[in-house]
């Protein structure tokens, strides 16, 4: 009853709550762009997670609690348990890391085409936009050369084409670039999700 | 919008396809329980998992309070569908609070003088989950929740109907046989069920706990792994013990008795008979172990043999029935002294190997006292002038430690047991204790290659192609005529046992004849080496005078690097019929080249008189020497006491 109060209070004052699920390989950055979320203006340094972290972060009056769940591979299996209920996804890709981009890929159409996860809206980070190529990309566009951002491996772009996301259907989604030790762009990402939320999560 | 919300649940398009079976199996159009509709949604929750299991629960209770009798009585018969097909994952969810609550939500705070029939099936439904899956799961522990609402209704003066145990019955584990891999398997989904569970509650205390069975499942955390083979190996065990009543039951059972319907007979072959594929499957998945497959089929074949036994002597075909050759593994009785027992020796065998082996006159267990009498003697003999030459080259000649091998050829039996005992380890040493000498023999750092040291021997062997292999040439360097048969015969033995030639040496055939008929006197002490590598360990065994079924050991280990070893971890497994008591390590460092460096006292108990040689033991071993870890096992050679 009292959650129910609560809730007709949420919609008038328009405070949201949503589930956000935050997935990606090994050493993408997920526990950083957590904590970073988190504790604004600190320094954060993380180890390889075991497991999972989870916070909970207001932002424009939305409510977001963030689940950050190991990403090694011995670990993948276990996603599936924090599917449900989820109305976000936040994958994370290291932008440097242009060899397991395929693996990336590949368990990324894995968790959307899970069946708990058909609503939920998808994310990517673009991360570690920051760090020093190994592989010249000749055409950066224009607008990530003009900002700090451009000497990544891969822009937004490039990950949007080798994850291919265009090929998805009925989904909406949304690639934002990232410096997660900086926290440069995770607020604009979560921006969006909160945007793009549904009103009303379903039951 | 709300409302939209509240009653979209009504709609049919917001149904999921879980939630519409459930409707569809509870419709009032059913005048009683549709089975096949209610196995659809069992069998719908089993193959989705995930959240499946909780979604159809919520989905039930909400029917069972339908204010529709019939509806709910048909909501109660699907949720009794669903407790029994859908395991752990649906266990966990009908003992959550919330389901529970909303179980008997309806309930009025005092019970009506006659409860409503909806009243009677669910307080019926609880009573038998308190009696079957909180008491018999093998995670009863989070199932407690049930046994408080039992409670709870109880103080409130509920009454609960009796229920037949036989209907319940099913909800206990079975006890089929199953394999390493499917135990594996059930134990992961448990898991899984039980990781979405909690990061569904989601209270700090929760997560901790779905942080920790990550770490398990994901296989970062082994300290609480449970190791399958070795269950699975128990699991055998049990059947074999079946075979082995229904064998003593048949053998007992005289021509003209019949054999009843439902007798216990008919239980345990039909047990046996739904054992017999499960035994076949598991030699296929042990099959990167040709050992274990061996004694799988072993007993296999045995377990088969009971069984067609059984269907003859069912059809009262007493002819045909004892022309199968009798007795299966480790039976007791009179049949034992039949060539088809050999099998007994395997390692699964809750019997001591030597009774059901019996060879005629000469039992194992006689000829392995006998042997070690004879080395009590010969020590005390003259001999030793003889031994003593040996000695000398003792140290650097010795493959391993003596072991007693001289008698081999009397008991043509012993090859198969000294081949299970592990091949690659020096077997046994029957040297009595109180020796001093054969300590020199155990303590002597050298190993592996004979030495040079050997050829003086070697030359005295007509056959200069054993050369190499230290039994004969030792056999040789006797070279009495009866020695020469002897040899012959172990020459053509299949696998040379590892041994050392010192002992051989020692054993003179007059002594061997003279010591024959004693039988049954094994030494109160004896020592004998388990492992011999980086790694050396050392067993003591002793027979306390007072404790009579009780072995005293110690384990003792070296370092036989140069580097030193650390992070030891020494595990001892016995069989079932023995209580094995560890105590603690003395510690887990050995530093380079220290002799006994650690130990550790085990109990072993149960184990009655004369047959503290036939147990069996299995040790592994860890240890990390330099940077290297390392990991060896095998089988604790005989202990060679009483």
């Amino acid at each position: 009853m009292g959650g129910s109060v609560s809730k007709i209070m949420g919609k008038i004052f328009g405070t949201k709550e949503m589930r956000i699920l935050m997935l990606g390989l090994d050493a993408a950055g997920k526990t950083t762009i957590l904590y970073k979320l988190k504790l604004t203006n600190q320094d954060v340094t993380t180890i390889p997670t075991v497991g999972f972290n989870v916070e909970s972060v207001t932002y424009k009056n939305v409510k977001f609690n963030v689940w950050d769940v190991g990403g090694q591979d011995k670990i993948r299996p276990l996603w599936r348990h924090y599917y449900s209920g989820t109305q976000g996804l936040i994958f994370v890709v290291d932008s440097s890391d242009t060899a397991r981009m395929e693996e990336a890929r590949s368990e990324l159409h894995k968790i959307i085409n899970d069946r708990e996860m058909k609503d939920a809206l998808l994310l990517v980070f673009a991360n570690k936009q920051d760090v020093q190529g190994r592989m010249y990309l000749p055409f950066l566009p224009s607008e990530s050369r003009a900002n700090q951002l451009s000497s990544a491996d891969m822009s937004p772009e490039d990950v949007t084409q080798a994850l291919q996301l265009n090929k998805l259907k009925d989904k909406l989604w949304y690639v934002a670039p990232s410096v997660a030790t900086e926290g440069t762009g995770i607020f604009e990402g979560l921006a969006w999700l909160s945007n793009n939320v549904k009103t009303q999560p379903q039951k | 919008m709300a409302a939209r919300d509240r009653f979209g649940a009504y709609a049919d398009p917001g149904l999921t396809p879980l939630q519409r079976a459930i409707r569809n199996a509870c419709d009032l159009s059913h005048y009683e329980p549709n089975l096949a509709l209610n196995l659809e949604v069992a069998d719908l929750i089993n193959s989705k998992k995930g959240n499946a299991p909780r979604e159809a629960a919520i989905e039930i209770v909400h029917l069972i309070n339908s204010r529709n009798q019939n509806v709910a009585l048909l909501a109660l018969a699907l949720l009794d569908i669903c407790v029994k097909n859908c395991g752990y994952p649906f266990h966990l969810q009908i003992s959550t609070k919330e389901f529970l609550n909303e179980l008997v939500r309806r309930f009025p705070e005092r019970p009506a003088i006659r409860p409503s029939r909806v009243q009677h099936r669910i307080l019926e439904s609880i009573e038998e989950w308190r009696q079957t899956i909180c008491q018999t799961s093998r995670y009863r522990e989070d199932l407690g929740h049930i046994r408080d609402m039992h409670r709870l209704l109880l103080y409130k003066g509920y009454v609960f109907p009796e229920i037949r145990h036989e209907d319940a019955a099913v909800l206990n584990p079975s006890d089929n046989l199953r394999s390493a891999e499917e135990m594996e398997e059930e134990e992961r989904e448990a898991q899984s069920a039980k990781l979405q569970e909690l990061i569904r509650r989601g209270t700090p205390a929760d997560l901790q706990e779905a942080n920790r069975l990550m770490k398990v499942m994901a296989g970062y955390d082994n300290r609480h792994k449970t190791d399958y083979r070795a269950k699975a190996a128990e699991e055998v065990a049990k059947v074999q013990q079946k075979a082995k009543i229904l064998e003593e039951m048949l053998q007992s059972h005289q021509p003209g008795d019949r054999v009843a319907e439902g007798d216990v007979f008919e239980e345990l072959a039909s047990a046996l008979q739904s054992a017999h594929p499960k035994i076949q499957k598991m030699c296929e998945e042990e099959s990167d172990d040709p050992e274990a497959v061996q004694k799988l089929l072993e007993i296999n074949d045995s377990i088969h043999r009971t069984i067609e036994r059984y269907k003859l002597v069912k059809k009262g075909d007493w002819e045909a029935a004892s022309q199968i050759p009798k007795g299966t593994l480790g039976t007791t009785t009179g049949v034992s002294k039949n060539a088809n027992n050999e099998l007994s020796l395997i390692d699964f065998d809750p019997e001591p190997a030597p009774n059901a082996n019996g060879n005629g006159a000469v039992a194992p267990t006689g000829g392995n006292s006998l042997e070690n009498d004879l080395l009590g003697l010969s020590i005390d003999e003259p001999a030793p002038a003889h031994g003593g030459i040996l000695l000398g080259t003792a140290p650097t000649t010795s493959a391993t430690p003596p072991m007693p091998q001289a008698s081999t050829s009397f008991r043509p039996n012993y090859d198969i047991f000294s081949s299970m005992n592990t091949s690659q380890s020096p077997s046994q040493s029957s040297t009595p204790a109180p020796g001093g000498r054969p300590q020199s023999i155990i303590s002597s750092p050298a190993t592996a290659t004979p030495s040079p040291a050997l050829d003086p021997f070697a030359s005295l062997v007509s056959a200069g192609s054993r050369q190499a292999s230290p039994l004969p040439s030792g056999k040789a360097s006797n070279s009495q005529p009866p020695a020469g048969s002897l040899l012959d015969l172990m020459g053509s033995e299949p696998a040379p046992p590892a041994n050392s030639q010192t002992k051989a040496r020692e054993e003179d055939e007059w002594n061997f004849a003279s010591s024959l008929p004693e039988s049954n006197a094994l030494p109160s002490m004896n020592r004998v080496q388990v492992l011999n590598s980086t790694l050396r360990i050392e067993f003591m065994a002793r027979r306390h005078p007072q404790q009579t079924q009780q072995i005293h050991l110690v384990a003792l280990f070296s370092n036989g690097s140069n580097q030193p070893l650390s992070e030891l971890h020494f595990q001892v497994a016995v069989e079932k019929s023995y209580i094995l008591q560890l105590r603690p390590q003395s510690g887990r460092d050995i530093a380079p080249s220290q002799a006994n460096g650690v130990q550790q006292e085990m109990l072993v108990d149960r184990v009655p008189m004369g047959k503290g040689n036939a147990i069996k033991m299995r040790f592994r071993v860890s240890y990390r020497v330099g940077s290297e870890r390392k990991e060896e096992q095998g089988m604790v050679p005989s202990l060679g006491i009483a």
